[in-house]
């Protein structure tokens, strides 16, 4: 006879495991990006309040900033720059809400299709609750860490704001985390549906980056230019931007939003009641013909494995460094006359005004992101550990320096790559609005923005060959703190032991200032260098699983 | 002749928790070890120091006479590994993943993988995200069958495999051994072991605590007898060797170890109706390192 156990827990209790368990996930990172957003959006205030302390240097920022179309292209609209709260929504927003989507996006698509992918979601299944309702508890569980990462965004801008220089009140400051939070559910709900669609969470990504990288690019065009400002719209980050959290709270916006957020949740949930575990709702063919370009061994498989990340990083670059180039004379024009913000570029570095000062400015923010395509190098390397796939090469004869060092070497190849393609795509930008910059100037900018991308390169394999479970971490951990300490210094007289800490701040902002090549050789030259303790290191430790 | 694998004082610690501790190990070529061991008894962790995926806290280990740590390329060139999860390329079909992996090692008998895709009744052409885990285990058992390396490391190779997989690889095994190869199996399925191995190692809390053929170590074990007198059954507390006795009425069942002659000869006094003896099983042999409840004697006493 079959015993019968107690019943201990009711059907919608025990589905609600789901939602408890991707809450508890997704909630303590979220709660750890409010505490970055929060203490970014502090920082930004109260260094505006002492870098601008009367009205006329504030009116002098405001008249060379508001319209300045380069300006507006990269960090979004400017309204009520003279203004703290102005200042803060400009500087820190776009950031915050950039990095809040990345963010969503890459926990969605982990904790739903990466757990699927993973054999784990089976698990859950295999209890009370369907495929659909499973993922309505994820969902929920999602949602949780929006909340997380919302409230203590909204209390340290509270906090910062209730300052008597500072001045932003609490309603203004729970919106204004509520914009960057929205950008973070916006985000989610696109993982969790091309979660469905995609075959593994790897196509997930690149789906879900391309749709954030499509809704940069839109509300680019759309902040380039006032005549076509409407297609906004047709951009979530744009929606955000309409929200003009602290300079006007519209919260009209936030219907496309739940809107775009409801649909997303709601189709990707009933996608997942209808498809088959483990497979994409976008059915591929499963029998394809076997292409063995690039399966010669370990050094092909790793260029073949990572070329549609490259590639799109790639393209990002030749259309990010192309946008720079078009707007590029119409920013530099906004910038002369302008002492404040002409002072904020110099603290940088620069030493020529105009079009190049604008470009070399941008240019230190291309920087940051081809730092971050690397920081996506150095995770590839150590998922590439952690998921056991790595094992099937290192137990046949391949030597872990030789697989270590030409992974790093492609992400240098990348960095190289990269960067000289958005300094050609500038200069294509460039030269049709006559700025007068030269290729060669352009593309030596480019290549200027290298050396920092590559010390990110060598130290994060130095932690990888000795912590590897913190080197993803680490990795990205340091290009967002360079973010925001070279935001600090555009601003502040900091301390230069400070500033030092940002390998983004040993370059010159080229082609507003002629590189330092010495700074470059010893950023390349101490990358290459912990690189080679990472290799050296990685051969003496143990293979470790996740 | 050197040892095909070899292993002195093999240590390895985590943390304080010991994996394997001073393990001496030595498979002639062409010998079947079959390394059994309850989960956690470091049978893992010793096949992957031998690929030298982690460094041992102590001692060394060599396989064709090549340290381990010192040029672990050296000996993965002639080394064929199965693992126990097969973890692999979702995006690769099965025959992308061969040609890989065939390549990466440098050794592949094309025609012996084809005979192999066969007798495995293995589909290739389909991406490795859409086989179950049987079919994946296919791919990684081919692929280190298909280099015919001198030395073949298994960690429970057939998990998932059905039983008619399950003889072909069997066969596989026992072909690689008549060609000569050396096969360190490690394997849950005692039936397995007991078919495929010349010698059996166990292993208890990181200590190898029996090594031999099956024969050996039924030697070493107690017979089990069972008997039916004529009369009633005497006092046995003075044979030599008898233990775990159990009396019903003139039913008498015991263990024996060494010789048999001196309880024959009580019964026999005694008047035998009808006797059975039994060497000891494979799985018996193994229990009774553990407990029938898997747990080992070792550990039932520290705990209780």
């Amino acid at each position: 006879m079959v015993g019968r156990g107690r019943d201990t827990y009711g059907d919608r209790r025990a589905s609600r495991v789901v939602a408890v368990t991707t809450a508890r996930r997704a909630g303590r990172p979220g709660a750890l990006w409010g505490l970055v957003f929060g203490a970014t959006i502090a920082a930004s205030a109260t260094t505006y309040t002492s870098a601008f302390p009367t009205a006329a240097s504030r009116a002098l920022v405001a008249r060379s900033l508001e319209g300045n179309a380069g300006f507006e292209a990269l960090f979004g609209p400017i309204h009520r720059i003279d203004t703290v709260a102005g200042y803060t929504a400009y500087k820190s927003g776009m950031f915050a809400v950039i990095l809040a989507a990345i963010w969503g996006l890459l926990i969605a698509t982990r904790l739903l299709r990466g757990e699927e992918d993973a054999g784990r979601w089976e698990l859950f299944l295999s209890g009370r609750t369907t495929r659909g309702r499973a993922a309505g508890q994820a969902a929920i569980g999602l949602g949780v860490g929006v909340v997380a990462l919302w409230l203590p965004t909204a209390v340290l801008t509270a906090a910062a704001g209730g300052g008597s220089k500072v001045g932003i009140g609490v309603g203004a400051s729970l919106f204004f985390a509520a914009a960057i939070a929205a950008a973070a559910a916006m985000f989610m709900a696109i993982g969790m549906f091309v979660g469905q669609l995609a075959a593994t969470r790897h196509d997930a990504n690149l789906i879900g980056a391309g749709v954030l990288a499509g809704s940069y690019l839109i509300r680019m065009v759309a902040d380039s230019d006032a005549a076509l400002g409407w297609l906004r719209w047709a951009s979530p980050l744009g929606w955000i931007e309409e929200l003009r959290p602290l300079t006007g709270s519209s919260p009209l916006a936030f219907v496309p939003i739940v809107v775009l957020v409801g649909a997303l949740v709601g189709s990707a949930t009933l996608i997942a009641g209808r498809r088959d575990l483990g497979t994409g709702a976008l059915a591929r063919e499963e029998a394809p013909r076997s292409r063995t370009l690039l399966l010669g061994g370990q050094a092909g498989l790793t260029l073949r494995l990572s070329r549609p990340a490259i590639a799109a990083w790639l393209g990002a670059f030749a259309a990010t460094g192309l946008v720079f180039g078009l707007v590029a004379q119409a920013a530099g024009s906004g910038l002369r006359g302008s002492p404040g913000i002409e002072r904020a570029i110099e603290r940088l570095g620069a030493t020529r005004a105009g079009a190049a000062s604008y470009v070399g400015f941008v240019f230190l923010f291309a920087a940051g992101l081809v730092a971050i395509a690397v920081a996506g190098q150095i995770a590839a390397a150590r998922n590439e550990e952690a998921s056991g796939h790595l094992e099937n090469l290192l137990v046949r004869p391949v030597a872990r320096w030789r697989w270590l060092g030409f992974r790093l070497a492609l992400g240098a190849g990348l960095v190289v790559a990269a960067s000289a393609v958005a300094g050609l795509a500038a200069w294509v930008g460039a030269s049709s609005q006559d700025t007068g910059i030269g290729f060669g100037d352009l593309l030596v900018a480019g290549l200027n923005v290298a050396p920092p991308a590559v010390f990110v390169l060598g130290v994060s394999a130095l932690v990888f060959g000795r912590w590897p479970r913190a080197a993803i971490g680490f990795a990205y951990g340091l290009v967002v703190w360079s973010f925001f300490v070279e935001t600090i210094a555009a601003v502040f007289d900091s301390n230069h032991w400070f500033m030092d800490t940002s390998p983004l701040l040993h370059i010159t902002p080229a082609p507003a200032a002629e590189p330092d090549l010495t700074a470059a050789a010893w950023l390349v030259g101490l990358g290459l260098l912990a690189a080679l303790a990472g290799i050296a290191l990685f051969g003496r430790r143990d293979v470790v699983g996740e | 002749m050197d040892a095909a694998i070899s292993t002195h004082d093999l240590s390895k610690l985590y943390g304080t928790t010991e994996a394997l501790v001073g393990l001496n190990l030595d498979v002639p070529p062409g010998e079947v070890l079959g390394y059994l061991g309850p989960n956690g008894a470091g049978k893992t962790t010793t096949i992957r120091l031998l690929l030298g995926l982690i460094r041992p806290s102590a001692g060394r280990a060599e396989i064709l006479g090549i340290d381990c740590q010192d040029e672990p390329v050296s000996v993965h060139r002639r080394v064929g590994y199965v693992p126990g999860e097969a973890s692999l390329w979702p995006s690769l079909t099965g025959s992308e993943t061969l040609h890989l992996l065939g390549r990466v090692h440098g050794r592949l008998d094309a025609a012996y993988r084809d005979a192999l895709i066969e007798r495995f009744e293995f589909d290739p052409t389909r991406k490795v995200r859409t086989y179950s885990k049987g079919n994946r285990q296919k791919v990684v058992l081919i692929a280190a069958l298909m280099s015919r390396a001198e030395v073949l490391i298994m960690d429970e190779p057939t998990a998932g495999l059905d039983p008619l997989m399950e003889r072909a690889f069997r066969e596989c095994v026992a072909e690689a051994r008549d060609r000569g190869q050396t096969v360190f199996l490690s394997s849950h399925i005692l039936a397995e072991v007991e078919a495929l191995c010349d010698r059996i190692a166990i292993l208890r809390s990181g200590r190898l605590v029996e090594i031999g053929t099956l024969a050996e170590m039924r030697h070493l074990s107690a017979l089990q007898v069972e008997a039916e007198l004529d009369g009633t059954v005497p006092d046995l507390s003075r044979v030599p060797g008898v233990s775990a006795v159990q009396v019903e009425g003139s039913r008498l069942r015991c263990e024996v170890t060494g010789s048999i002659e001196p309880l024959l000869a009580l019964l026999s006094s005694a008047g035998v109706r009808h006797l059975t003896s039994r060497e000891p099983s494979l799985e018996e042999l193994f229990l009774s390192h553990y407990g029938a409840d898997g747990v080992s004697s070792e550990a039932r006493i520290d705990g209780g």
